[in-house]
C-alpha cells in the first residue's frame, strides 16, 4: 500500500535526479534496510550513503547489501516511519507529504 | 467445472453396475490401492502420477505450507505480477513497423528489446520493465519533492530522443558530456529545441520551464533511466 508520505535522504548523487529512499528487506529475520535512487536504482548500504552496494551479477537488478534479494521483490517495501525508527535511521531521514 | 466432471463419474458407475460384482470389487480394491499410495510412490521415486480427483479433473492445487514453499508462492507471485505489468508494456500499439515495439525497439527475447542504437531495455526498477520506468518521464508528478525531467512527446519520440542523446555522447559530439560512476555511465547531450519541461515539486516551484538536455543513465549496454535536465 502506497504511503501518505515519502522518506528520504536527500537527492541522488548520481543521477541528480531520482530521491535516495529507505527500504527494507524482510526476507531474513531482522529487518535489513539500505538507501536506494527511485529513479537510477544506486544502492548504499546507509543513510551516510558512503558505502554502495553493487550488484555481482549481470542482472542489473538492485539488490538487497545483506542478502542479495531484489529490492523489487514482494519481501521488500519502501520503509515506513516506524521501521526508519527502528534502524535508528530517523535523524538522517526528510519526510514529504505526498 | 462439476458439469464436465459428471459424465466421467456417472460412465464409471455405469461401468461398475454392468461387471460381476467380483470384478468390481477388484477394481475398487485396486483403486483404493492407487489412491493410499499413489502420493507415497510420487515422493519415494520421485515419479508425477497423478491424484484420482486430478485424473477426473476435480482437483484443486495444493501446497504445503512450509515457508521454503511459501517464498516461492510469493516468488512466483511477485513474477506473475511483473509479468502483467510488462504485458501492458507488451500490449502497447506497435507501429506500422511490425514487430518493433515502440516503432523502434528490436526484441531480443526473455522482455529484452534493443535499440537502434544498440541500448537494451530489460525487466528491473519498481515498475517491473524499464520501458515502464521511463514511461513516467512523459507526464509531470507536481507534488513530488525535488525536480521531475518530464519528456513532452510520444514514447516513441522519447525512445529515438534517449538514443539519439547516447549516440552523441558516445561520439563525443558538441555540447555532449560523459561522466563514469562506479557502476554507471551518466550522458547528456543539448538539443536545439526543448524537449520538455521541469516538473516535481521544484519544477512548479519555477513554472516549469523548458528543457533542451536529456541525460541517460546505463549499465553497461542497459538502460536503467533518461530524461530531460536544464
Ligand atoms: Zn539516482
Ligand atoms: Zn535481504
Amino acid at each position: 500500500m502506497a504511503l501518505p508520505y515519502l522518506i528520504y535522504v536527500r537527492a541522488c548523487p548520481i543521477c541528480k535526479e531520482g530521491l535516495c529512499r529507505v527500504r527494507v528487506c524482510t526476507a531474513s529475520h531482522h529487518l535489513v534496510g539500505c538507501v536506494i535512487c527511485d529513479e537510477c536504482e544506486s544502492v548504499w548500504t546507509d543513510p551516510d550513503m558512503e558505502t554502495r552496494s553493487i550488484e555481482k551479477d549481470d542482472t542489473y537488478t538492485a539488490s538487497c547489501p545483506e542478502c542479495g534479494l531484489s529490492l523489487w521483490d514482494e519481501a521488500c517495501h519502501w520503509a515506513d516511519i516506524q521501521e526508519v525508527c527502528l534502524l535508528g535511521w530517523y535523524d538522517k531521514v526528510k519526510v514529504a507529504r505526498t | 467445472m462439476p458439469r464436465s466432471q459428471r459424465p466421467s463419474t456417472e460412465s464409471m458407475a455405469n461401468v461398475l453396475r454392468v461387471l460381476p460384482a467380483r470384478w468390481a470389487i477388484t477394481i475398487i480394491a485396486v483403486l483404493i490401492a492407487y489412491v493410499l499410495l499413489q502420493p507415497r510412490l510420487n515422493t519415494w521415486f520421485g515419479w508425477q502420477l497423478p491424484s484420482i480427483p486430478a485424473m477426473l479433473g476435480q482437483e484443486t492445487p495444493k501446497t504445503k505450507n512450509t515457508p521454503a514453499s511459501k517464498q516461492a508462492d510469493a516468488k512466483k507471485q511477485a513474477d506473475a505480477k511483473t509479468s502483467q505489468t510488462q504485458s501492458s508494456t507488451t500490449e502497447k500499439p506497435k507501429s506500422s513497423s511490425g514487430s518493433f515495439k515502440f516503432g523502434i525497439l528490436k526484441s531480443l527475447g526473455r522482455d529484452r528489446y534493443e535499440s537502434p542504437a544498440g541500448l537494451v531495455y530489460g525487466p528491473g526498477s519498481e515498475e517491473g520493465h524499464r520501458l515502464q520506468h521511463i514511461e513516467r518521464h512523459l507526464q509531470d508528478d507536481p507534488t513530488r519533492p525535488g525536480s521531475h525531467g518530464v519528456f513532452q512527446g510520444t514514447m516513441e519520440q522519447f525512445l529515438i530522443a534517449i538514443d539519439d542523446t547516447y549516440r552523441r555522447a558516445r561520439g563525443h559530439a558538441k555540447g555532449t558530456r560523459t561522466r563514469n560512476e562506479e557502476a554507471e555511465t551518466i550522458y547528456e547531450a543539448p538539443f536545439d529545441e526543448s524537449i520538455g519541461y521541469l516538473g516535481g515539486s521544484s519544477g512548479s516551484g519555477q513554472k516549469n520551464p523548458p528543457l533542451k538536455r536529456m541525460r541517460v543513465v546505463v549499465r553497461g549496454k542497459n538502460l536503467i533511466t533518461a530524461f530531460p535536465i536544464p
